[in-house]
């Protein structure tokens, strides 16, 4: 492996920055649109230099979107706070629930715990919209419509079979005889899923729960069916400001780049677990 | 409100001063232009208020409305304090980006929720609404004396405009007929005309188009000349919105009908006629020759966006859409001039199609003597001459507002030929599509037929075949063929 | 490893508990799921129904007639087509272009793992707005790669608004969102796979195209198949993507499942159609997924013994 010849060492650099080209010049591109107005961006040819300027970043967090027909209220820091707060809520619910239960289906096998545990994965895989459109009528009749209750429910169908499955994998690897001599010494059952078998499953469960969050981060299609306008996540946000009068292109782009920063943020700052989320626990790092 | 400035606009209203006179006066006291607006109104409330109509009835009910992002419904949140206080009522509003606003509606409405009690629409939502029981008949409100007030003037609303809101339920039923329900009431409406970039025009010398065929080879010289990037800006994505605008204007100019009705009351395709196809040959023609390069995609927006930044030369679509696009920090804003349209040459005037903005009253409400208040109030003469005058609350769908001197000065100044334009059409302008409850079945399948067409997928001979073949079977499948 | 036998300590304190344990601790997760149960049953009946909520006068079971309708429908078969096309291209790109760049960077450096990381962003990026962004990229009017397109002398390339183009533009969109994910486990496999059978084979001077098709290419075959088969899941379903960029248009270039039941609902409110169109959906997930769910427990059972 040592003898690279340079030819090849050459060839992989190309290689790599037409990969890093690819995936990386979109956001990049966006990022510097967001700087610009609707004057400069529909420029032709595009313009590499402009004066940059945050009137849309402004805008959207003052609320107050110009356009042709004067000023308009717009709710994105409204949506960037549901974002944050239906995924958080979300994640922690389904840690609460699944973490518990995915100690069960790994160390206490009982009657049945391999197809349930089945089942509850194979919901991650259905269509959303088959339970999605039926579950506006029922949520009317319990009175879970609109309400964060109800759609934290829901995200539940991403959040807990991921967590069930990833932790699961966490709790099967340790090593049962470390619990079994704690559990000798005289201590009880939660004591020992506490003080042992959590820990040792902590790198798994910030894993699972990274994962989790950024799936409800990104998800789009539940609170547009299930939520009002107060309850609805960036993703439905950004839409917003597509207006009757017009489109500012600038003002979108400064959305997304407000939506995806915080997605970001957290994938630098735990990148470890991030990893090990997505290689579906199939390696441990 | 300082007694001052009160003052000062009551003398306004009495006529002892003019408009500027005014303006100039309050901006002495530090109260803006638009402020202005909104206080000069709550005195036009007060007047409502002394029309001896009890307002108050239902003080302290709260209702709650489901909106459409758009300028009427800014307009009316502008104006909304005065309603409050006029009636003492509370009144909360969602409001929704228009790409998801109809599913949002329809998700809320089959649920059976009892969230919102009235919300904006379109007629053609409510040929599906109406039958589906989410809807009131809003008739039994407007004819009684004791729910809406006296100045409410139902007469005063446009004919062809307020006779779109009304079916008889039966499929292929005629609209406005004397067995009509009353599901919605027009708010604002646009008809489908010309609008065009006067700038533009002037500079490579050319002339308003009159006829479809002209229309073609206008557009085909302003992309030539290299006018604008290209020539004519019409809808084009894979929806209903594609075929309501100027594309059903035009084809309606001709006496054409999306669908027959048999004497038993049965539907059937009527869109392959040999006019027909005439006339789908020459827009399809005209859309590859000048039209956007990704005129598929094209929705209200990038038809608005690409004229007001001088992309397009002009659009046949909504005459408020280029109503708006001549304001604001477009790049062409000021350049644009507007111009009736009919696209048959034979034709006496334009036929437009219209789409009108409306309130309809949710059925699972609990509330509905208060939602009506509500609704008279926005739908009233009051709130559409302050919309129409300080607001874009255009077009108004009242007679009185169009004959209002200040509205016809404040457009003639700004928008040439709009009002022309406006006077002109307005006889001809109505619903032309038969109302039937698979109306976006239908049309959703149109469009995309005219997009395979477009792309020289399918030719149009056969694309309108095959198009009434599946319109018919889908008929027969839902009992209405 | 294995079974926890709850019997042997403190015996008396836990006998009774110690059959409703498991039930005690997954019975929450069970209920919260249980609860998405009603409605999918609620689906299953509405599929069996003529039911158009225009016309709630004519609703009535019709059994099998949804599903039998299809059968004859043109637009069903376009579907199933357009779903699998988008379906098979998407998932076969992210699977060359993932293996691509896992092998490129397959080697532990700090540029490596950077570039790895750095890689992950469009998959943090929410499909619905990683749509929007390509939407602009590619507007004729301002979009960059638009402008690219000229400069490279391709003119009039339409992108999605074009049908000869439509699908290959949501494919790229596909790719650039979800080749990253591909990378990372495949990149995990890569990285995980003993060292001895390649020592071996560069002492004995095999040729590096000899050693990748007989010995790295099967031992990463778990991982290939993991991969493909979570995609192909994700992919056949996809609709923040389509629905975004072009609403299945032009035309029916990409009406795939989702796109055309959320249209059939919300737009013509054929709601007995729509539900139809989405068991026959789940039909085909839940027989991949069943495939895949195995698949990947026998994955990890090994990359557990091996650790």
């Amino acid at each position: 492996m040592e003898q690279v010849s340079t030819l090849e060492r050459i060839l992989r650099g190309i290689a790599i920055s037409f990969v890093i080209i690819f995936f990386m010049f979109p956001i990049l591109w966006i990022f510097l649109m967001s700087f610009q107005t609707n004057e400069t961006i529909l420029q032709v040819p595009p313009q590499l230099f402009f004066e940059p300027t945050i009137v849309n970043y402004e805008g959207l967090i003052t609320g107050q979107l110009e356009t042709a027909a004067g000023s308009l209220k717009i709710e994105f820091m409204g949506n960037l706070f549901n974002s944050l707060f239906l995924s958080t809520a979300a994640v922690i619910v389904g840690l609460i629930l699944g973490v518990p239960a995915a100690y069960a289906f790994a160390r206490l096998k009982f009657k049945g715990s391999e197809d349930i545990a089945f089942t509850l994965l194979s919901f991650r895989f259905a269509p959303p919209l088959l339970v999605l459109l039926p579950l506006t009528i029922y949520f009317q009749k319990i009175g879970l419509a609109d309400t964060y209750v109800g759609l934290i429910w829901v995200y539940q169908l991403i959040v807990l079979p991921l967590i069930l499955w990833i932790v699961r994998g966490y709790f099967e690897d340790i090593p049962a005889d470390i619990e079994y001599a704690y559990r000798i010494a005289g201590h009880g059952f939660w004591s020992t899923f506490r003080k042992i078998a959590l820990p040792l499953a902590g790198p798994g469960i910030a894993a699972a729960g990274l994962l989790a969050f950024i799936f409800s981060w990104n998800n789009f299609i539940f609170a547009l069916v299930l939520a009002s306008a107060d309850k609805q996540p960036v993703t439905v946000g950004a839409l917003a400001f597509i207006t009757a009068s017009g489109i500012n292109y600038g003002q979108i782009a400064a959305g997304i780049v407000l939506s995806i920063a915080p997605t970001f943020a957290l994938a630098m700052y735990a990148q470890r677990y991030l990893v090990e989320g997505l290689s579906l626990g199939a390696v441990k790092g | 409100m300082h007694e001052k400035e009160k003052n000062l606009i009551k003398t306004y209203v009495d006529g002892g001063i003019d408009r500027r006179t005014l303006i100039r006066g309050l901006g002495v006291m530090g109260v803006t232009a638009a402020t202005a607006g909104v206080l000069l109104n709550s005195v036009a409330t007060e007047a409502l208020a002394q029309n001896g109509f009890d307002w108050q009835k239902h003080k302290g009910t709260k209702i709650k409305l489901l909106l459409n992002k758009h300028p009427y419904a800014d307009a009316m949140i502008a104006n909304l304090e005065n309603f409050k206080k006029l009636t003492g009522m509370e009144v909360e509003y969602d409001v929704f980006p228009e790409d998801v606003y109809f599913d949002k509606v329809t998700a809320a409405l089959s649920s059976g929720s009892s969230e919102y009690d009235a919300f904006m629409t379109g007629a053609y939502m409510t040929w599906t609404y109406g039958p589906a029981g989410w809807i009131d008949d809003l008739n039994e409100y407007i004819n009684d004396s004791a729910k809406t007030n006296p100045d409410y003037n139902w007469e005063d609303m446009l004919e062809g405009v307020r006779n779109s809101c009304a079916w008889n339920g039966q499929p292929g039923g005629e609209l406005g007929s004397a067995d009509a329900k009353q599901w919605c009431i027009p708010w604002g409406y646009e008809q489908n005309n010309l609008s065009y970039n006067a700038r533009m025009f002037k500079a490579g010398g050319l002339t308003v188009p009159t006829n479809i065929d002209e229309l073609a080879a206008t557009a085909a010289q302003a992309k030539t000349d290299g006018l604008a990037s290209y020539g004519i800006g019409v809808r084009g994505s894979r929806s209903w919105a594609t075929i309501h605008p100027g594309f059903l204007s035009g084809y309606a100019n001709f006496g054409q009908k999306d669908l027959n009705v048999s004497a038993d009351g049965k539907l059937s395709a009527a869109m392959n006629t040999d006019v027909s196809r005439d006339f789908h040959a020459k827009w399809v023609g005209m859309i590859q020759d000048s039209g956007a390069p990704d005129w598929s995609t094209h929705t209200w927006y990038q038809v608005g966006t690409d004229l007001g930044a001088g992309k397009s030369a002009m659009i046949f679509d909504a005459d408020i859409l280029g109503y708006f696009m001549n304001g604001g920090d477009n790049a062409e804003a000021g350049n644009l001039a507007y111009s009736p349209f009919a696209a048959n040459p034979d034709a006496s005037a334009p036929t437009p199609n219209i789409w009108i903005w409306s309130l309809a009253m949710a059925s699972a409400g609990k509330q509905k003597d208060a939602t009506w208040y509500f609704l008279q109030w926005a739908s009233g003469p009051e709130h559409a001459v302050f919309g129409a005058t300080q607001m874009d609350f255009v077009n108004p769908v009242r007679k009185s507002v169009w004959a209002n001197t200040d509205f016809r000065a404040r457009l003639e100044k700004s928008y040439p030929g709009y009002v022309e334009m406006h006077d002109v059409s307005a006889p001809g302008a109505k619903i032309h599509f038969t109302p039937q409850p698979l109306f976006f079945d239908l049309t959703t399948e149109w469009a995309a037929t005219l997009q395979k067409m477009v792309a020289n997928e399918l030719p149009v001979d056969e694309g309108l075949d095959q198009l009434a073949q599946s319109v018919d079977k889908q008929l027969k499948e839902a009992g209405l063929g | 490893m294995g079974e926890f036998t709850m019997s042997v300590p403190a015996k008396g304190r836990f006998s009774i508990n110690r059959r409703y344990l498991p039930y005690l601790l997954s019975l929450p997760a069970l209920l919260t799921c249980i609860g998405i149960l009603i409605p999918f049953f609620t689906a299953v009946i509405y599929s069996l129904q003529r039911y158009r909520l225009s016309q709630p006068w004519a609703r009535k079971f019709n059994w099998g007639e949804n599903y039998l309708n299809f059968m004859t429908d043109a637009s069903f078969w376009n579907t199933l087509k357009v779903s699998m096309t988008y379906a098979t291209l998407t998932v076969g790109i992210e699977l060359l272009l993932g293996l691509g760049i896992a092998l490129l960077l397959q080697r532990r450096s700090t540029f490596n793992n950077f570039v790895s990381i750095m890689l992950l962003m469009p998959l943090m990026t929410a499909p619905a707005l990683a749509a929007l962004m390509w939407k602009l990229m590619t507007n004729p009017g301002f979009g960059i790669l638009s402008y690219f397109a000229t400069l490279l002398g391709i003119k009039d390339l339409n992108w999605a608004s074009d049908p000869a183009t439509a699908m290959m533009t949501v494919v790229i969109v596909d790719v650039w969102v979800y080749t990253p994910f591909i990378m990372i486990l495949l990149l995990a496999g890569l990285r995980s796979l003993p060292k001895q059978p390649f020592e071996a084979a560069e002492l004995d001077g095999v040729p590096r195209m000899f050693v990748f098709w007989k010995i790295t290419l099967p031992m990463l075959t778990p991982f290939l198949l993991t991969a493909t088969l979570f995609r192909v899941i994700e992919s056949i379903q996809q609709f923040d993507i389509i629905y975004a960029m072009t609403q299945g248009g032009p035309g029916d270039t990409l009406t795939v499942f989702q796109v055309e039941a959320y249209l059939n609902f919300f737009q013509s409110t054929n709601v007995g159609r729509s539900a139809a169109l989405m068991m026959i959906l789940w039909a085909i997930t839940y027989f991949l997924s069943n495939i895949f769910i195995k698949n990947w427990l026998r994955l990890r059972e090994k990359a557990r013994g091996e650790a």
